[in-house]
């Protein structure tokens, strides 16, 4: 049995080691933020933090983690305080929401200690896909909460 | 029928700018009905909107879940059907029409806000249950398709708020021993005019909800709006934040198992034979395909259904049609049928022939455009649970009652027996319209007798779509020696969405595929537009703006090539074709003067589209430039008027979205298919507008006040081909006249 730190819980997991983390968080753990975009590593919509980092969540492994702690978009805040998603509501971004939790924790990277990202970071860093378009607000809402 | 509300909606919403609207209010032909939902409610059946269902769904309040705000903590008081006021003074809303991402949460609940009185910080919204009450008046269904919403249900919900603010002033004056006529109301209290005594609605909601709701409505905002028009906040934003947000796909009911389907790669095809599940799963026929369900445990997991269902052996029975279902073929078939296929007429004005025989230029344009798929980012899913008297269904669904009737047919209950329960969508785009992903869910249940929630895998997703239709489109313009349009012969052949349902018959108009294309708001004197039915069989459907979206591509092209062929301005052009048509110029002007049109600039060019739908004008320009053959926008500023705004900022959320959709889709969009089997499965071979992809974004919300309410939802999208295609002409001398425009991304 494997044990999985997530939001600073950790979980027994008794899953098949060759469970993707995403299906372990949302099927396992019930945790449903985390959310199944493409299951190739491709649109973002899956990404967590691991170990602070941001992570495609549905090509990864309890392997691949290897003991890492895991936040999810439940775990950013206790009370969506962060800087991000204060932003995120300030600049009403989200339009359907669904690939707004990998967007905000992909964007975490771009402000990490005390950052200022330019638009060229925010291009090369925010890759994920958002099929409502609101890539205009995520862009504003970043240079807002960074203080840019 | 299920798709019935959507087409009665784009019907609408062609009358809705029609001239000749006004007419016999008991008339209910189309543009009559229309006209009834738009202005003055005039053959809307108030009484019954508003009241008829308050009995069938008094008590399923306490099942509606808002997500983001706190429930209320004390009791919590149905006040009507639409308003409930908890001791706490939250106001809880319902809406009839579903989340999808457009904002209608708070669009709608601004319209009853307005009329009660209260502070929008106090309202939580949440998605109305099925029932007549909560119907759309303009779709007579509650359904959200047809960029309806607002246009709909707006005069009801303004009466629907002010009834409830009627009876909780009249509990308000009792309580302080004063005339209802002696109170007003004001950010959620009942005042007593002359002294500025209040009560607040919480205290007197108990006492209000046993009241009989008075006969007539009085409304407030007769001398003007005070929420109507402002840019409140979305209330289900927090909780799109934070992952508390309960998706279709996030539902979790008591001994449910996951699953997911594999549907016959060929479109059309059914299973032949049906091999064992592997261990640790169970497999179902679902008759076009099969699903695959993991057992509870450990590894009982979406992703275990997803790897089991593609173990299981399948043998399918193809259509014998299969081998035409090869794009090439049907590209070549539509080539054939455009000049010797059986045309309907969908419009004719003057006489194009002779008009065309006396021009001094004739150009004959053709366009073509490929299938494109929905792609929303939540996955078509659904839940169900089936046992001998009931089903209970939690569907991200544009269509409730159809998931209903869906279910109804699949398991022989009655309607009454089956509860929809309508969850947030991961965008709907048209897509969520249908309900194979209900059917699947419904069936898988009722075969394991458990729950059961199903969800498309992103490759059954892009697979098993009912994509926009491929069209071949034909515009011949003649033009007389000073450039002007003398004659104008619109010609589209594709494969029909109404026919394939069974709504139309061979022979009859599919007026989805010709809109977009008839009622051209331009000075065209003689004019024809028909339209030839393509029997391809590959599934189509209703895709955001349907077939404006291909028809403006055309259209808007045309006008573009035939300014350019009277070398003429093509805003100069269109604004000659738009003379006398203020509320119009206005917009393309707009669009122009925000686009910096006429600002030359080398290895920049400009491009220009207006279109006129859902009763909403719209222009856009489009700044670009290319490097090494590859094009880059720049800029998109875009004006667009509705008539109203409710609310300008989940408007301009609306029309930022339809650009860059319609950007993905002119660019890089298309679905090709070999024997019947989709070429395209996940998002690593198709693209999409990426953040470094975008280019700046204007929106430029223009009022027409007295006007009907037009759409919004959709009106983003359509221009955003032809404006690409011509700018790319004027920068680079290549017209463009396939979709998408760089196949090769």
């Amino acid at each position: 049995m494997a044990s999985l730190t997530v939001n600073g819980q950790t979980y027994q997991i008794q899953s098949d080691p060759s469970t993707p983390v995403l299906w372990l968080i949302r099927d396992v753990i019930g945790l449903k933020g985390t959310k199944y975009g493409c299951g190739i590593s491709v649109c973002g919509a899956c990404t967590i933090l691991v170990g602070g980092t941001p992570q495609r969540s549905c090509q990864i492994t309890m392997a691949d983690i290897n003991g890492a702690p895991v936040t999810t978009i439940e775990g950013l805040s206790a009370d969506s305080s962060h800087p991000l998603q204060q932003a995120w509501i300030a600049h009403q971004v989200p339009q359907c929401g669904f690939c707004q939790s990998g967007q905000i924790l992909r964007a975490t990277q771009l402000i990490a200690n005390g950052k200022i990202p330019s638009d060229a970071d925010i291009n090369v860093t925010m890759n994920n896909i958002c099929v409502c378009g609101t890539y205009t607000r995520m862009r504003a809402a970043i240079h807002s909460a960074a203080g840019g | 029928m299920r798709y019935a509300a959507a087409i009665a909606a784009r019907r609408a919403s062609s009358a809705a700018l029609s001239p000749s609207a006004d007419r016999d209010p008991s008339c209910d032909c189309e543009p009559c009905a229309a006209r009834a939902a738009h202005g003055a409610g005039v053959g809307l059946n108030r009484r019954n909107f508003l009241f008829s269902g308050v009995a069938a769904c008094g008590g399923l309040l306490i099942g509606v879940g808002v997500p983001g705000r706190a429930r209320a903590t004390g009791g919590t008081y149905r006040i009507t059907a639409w308003v409930s006021v908890g001791t706490d003074e939250t106001v809880t809303i319902l809406s009839g029409s579903q989340e999808m991402g457009q904002g209608i949460y708070s669009a709608l609940a601004q319209i009853v806000a307005e009329e009660l009185r209260v502070d929008w910080p106090q309202v939580q919204v949440g998605p109305a249950p099925l029932a007549a009450v909560f119907d759309n008046p303009l779709l007579g269904a509650q359904t959200t398709a047809g960029s309806s919403s607002v246009r709909g249900y707006f005069s009801a919900l303004l009466e629907a708020g002010a009834i409830a603010r009627q009876m909780l002033i009249e509990a308000g004056a009792a309580a302080m021993g004063v005339k209802p006529k002696a109170c007003v109301a004001a950010g959620g209290k009942v005042v007593v005019k002359a002294t500025g005594q209040s009560v607040t609605f919480g205290s007197v909601a108990a006492a209000a909800s046993q009241l009989k709701p008075p006969k007539k409505a009085t409304l407030y905002s007769n001398s003007g709006f005070v929420l109507v028009g402002q840019p409140v906040p979305r209330p289900e934003l927090p909780a799109k934040v934070n992952g508390t947000a309960v998706y279709g796909s996030d539902v979790v009911v008591p001994g449910m198992l996951y699953g997911a389907v594999l549907l016959c790669p060929t479109r059309g095809g059914t299973v032949a034979t049906m091999g064992p599940a592997p261990s640790g799963s169970q497999a179902v026929n679902l008759g076009t395909g099969i699903a695959a369900v993991a057992n509870a445990g450990p590894n009982g997991t979406t992703w275990t259904a997803m790897q089991a269902v593609k173990q299981v052996k399948v043998t399918w029975s193809l259509p014998a049609d299969a081998a035409q279902q090869t794009s090439k073929i049907i590209l070549s078939e539509a080539e054939t049928l455009l000049v010797s296929g059986n045309a309907i007429v969908a419009e004719t004005v003057g006489d194009v022939a002779s008009a065309q025989a006396g021009a001094a230029k004739v150009l004959t344009l053709t366009y073509i455009l490929p299938y494109v798929p929905h792609t929303t980012l939540e996955t078509p899913n659904c839940t169900a649970r089936v046992t001998a008297r009931t089903c209970e269904i939690w569907a991200s669904t544009q269509a409730p009652a159809g998931a209903q009737a869906v279910a109804a047919s699949i398991t022989g209950l009655k309607p009454q027996a089956i509860t929809v329960n309508c969850m947030q969508m991961g965008g709907g785009l048209g897509r969520k319209l249908e309900q194979d992903f209900v059917a699947y869910a419904v069936i898988a249940s009722k075969a394991l007798g458990v729950p059961v929630q199903l969800v498309f895998p992103r490759e059954q997703d892009f697979t098993q779509d009912q994509y926009r239709p491929m069209a071949v489109c034909r515009v011949t313009v003649g033009l007389d020696k000073s450039g002007r349009i003398v004659s104008w012969d619109f010609r589209n052949v594709s494969p029909s969405i109404l026919y394939q349902r069974g709504y139309i018959v061979d022979g009859q108009l599919d007026d989805q595929a010709t809109e977009g294309a008839t009622g051209l708001p331009y000075a065209l004197p003689n004019r024809l537009m028909d339209w030839v039915r393509h029997p391809a069989t590959v599934p189509v459907g209703f895709w955001r703006s349907v077939g404006n979206s291909i028809n403006a591509f055309a259209c808007e092209s045309a006008v573009d090539e035939a300014a350019l062929a009277s070398r003429t301005d093509p805003l100069a052009y269109r604004q000659g074709l738009l003379a006398g048509n203020a509320r119009a110029l206005a917009v393309l002007n707009q669009a122009a003067a925000l686009g910096g049109w006429g600002v030359t600039r080398q290895g920049y060019a400009n491009g220009l589209a207006y279109h006129e739908q859902f009763g909403t004008l719209a222009a856009v320009v489009v700044t670009i430039t290319e490097t090494s053959g590859v094009i880059q926008v720049l800029n998109v500023a875009c004006a667009v008027d509705c008539g109203m705004v409710v609310n300008p900022d989940t408007a301009a959320q609306q029309i930022e979205g339809g650009i860059v959709q319609g950007l993905t889709s002119a660019l890089w969009s298309q679905i090709l298919f070999k024997n019947g089997i989709a070429q395209t499965s996940n998002f690593d071979n198709y693209r999409m507008m990426r953040m470094a992809d975008m280019p700046t974004v204007e929106v430029s919300l223009l009022q027409t006040p007295g006007a009907p309410l037009g759409g919004l939802g959709e009106v983003g999208v359509p221009c955003m081909a032809p404006a690409l295609a011509n700018a790319w002409a004027k920068l680079t001398g290549k017209r463009l006249r396939t979709l998408p425009l760089f196949p090769k991304g």
